[in-house]
């Protein structure tokens, strides 16, 4: 299994979250965090802003699917055609196991 | 070295606090979030649902329409749901230990929306007092 950490803009989560739920990933977290990225935040006349706040989507998938969510969350989080900075990032990480607790079993 | 994350009810944060410090976890990380569980598709379960919730007596408080698309819109599995993310750093050997206890806390009448437990590996820790690395700096 694999976590898909997606940090995105506040204004794009619910056409991501509505395009995964779409592909068959209904399940996410959400939580509301600040950063910055590359471009060191933004310059406003004099203010330097680098604490913009952004969305950060926890997904957890099977092993297969990550190009499909990858794509889904790309095509979705990204503002206009070309993108532009501040649209985001994407982390994956491995899972070794996953429980339901209602079920107390393994697996999603 | 194992990260544990482990997403549970709100009301359950109390419960599982304790089921960690009983089980004698060093330290753990407390997180508000929101979240969705899959599509549930069984139409007994969701018909079991719906009548609990209707018998919450929303009627009060709500005009009776409002109660039938409130209930309809908790159940379709849009909706968002406040949780607790608890992220927990643990040794190999002690993690089916810990998710034992989160797991006996955590489980209601409910079902539905108990929540979920992931654990990933860790790649290094460092404890920032000292300076130590590994498995050292867990506990």
């Amino acid at each position: 299994m694999l976590l898909i950490r997606a940090i995105v803009r506040p204004e794009k989560k619910d056409e991501v979250l509505a395009g995964l739920s779409e592909a068959g990933f209904n399940a996410a977290t959400m939580v509301d965090v600040v950063g910055r990225g590359k471009q060191k935040g933004i310059k406003i006349g004099g203010m330097v802003y680098d604490e913009i706040p952004k969305i950060l989507i926890l997904v957890v998938i099977p092993d297969g699917e990550k190009e499909k969510v990858v794509k889904v969350i790309l095509s979705t989080a990204r503002s206009r055609n070309e993108g532009a900075f501040g649209d985001g990032k994407i982390f994956v990480s491995p899972v070794e196991e996953a429980y339901t607790i209602s079920k107390n079993a393994l697996g999603l | 070295m194992k990260e544990i994350m482990a997403i549970v009810r709100m009301k359950k944060t109390g419960a599982t606090k304790k089921a960690l410090v009983a089980t004698g976890v060093a330290g753990f990380t407390a997180v508000k979030v929101i979240g969705r569980g899959k599509l549930v598709t069984d139409t007994d379960e969701l018909e079991k649902c719906r009548e609990k919730l209707l018998a919450l007596g929303l009627d009060e408080v709500s005009d009776a329409g409002d109660t039938e698309t409130l209930v309809t819109s908790f159940l379709d599995g849009s909706r968002f749901f406040p949780r607790r993310l608890f992220t927990i750093l643990a040794h190999d050997e002690d993690v089916p230990r810990i998710i034992e206890a989160i797991t006996t806390a955590n489980r209601t009448d409910y079902g539905i929306g108990d929540g979920t437990i992931f654990v990933l590996p860790v790649a290094d820790a460092v404890r920032v007092r000292t300076g130590e690395a590994g498995e050292a700096a867990i506990w």
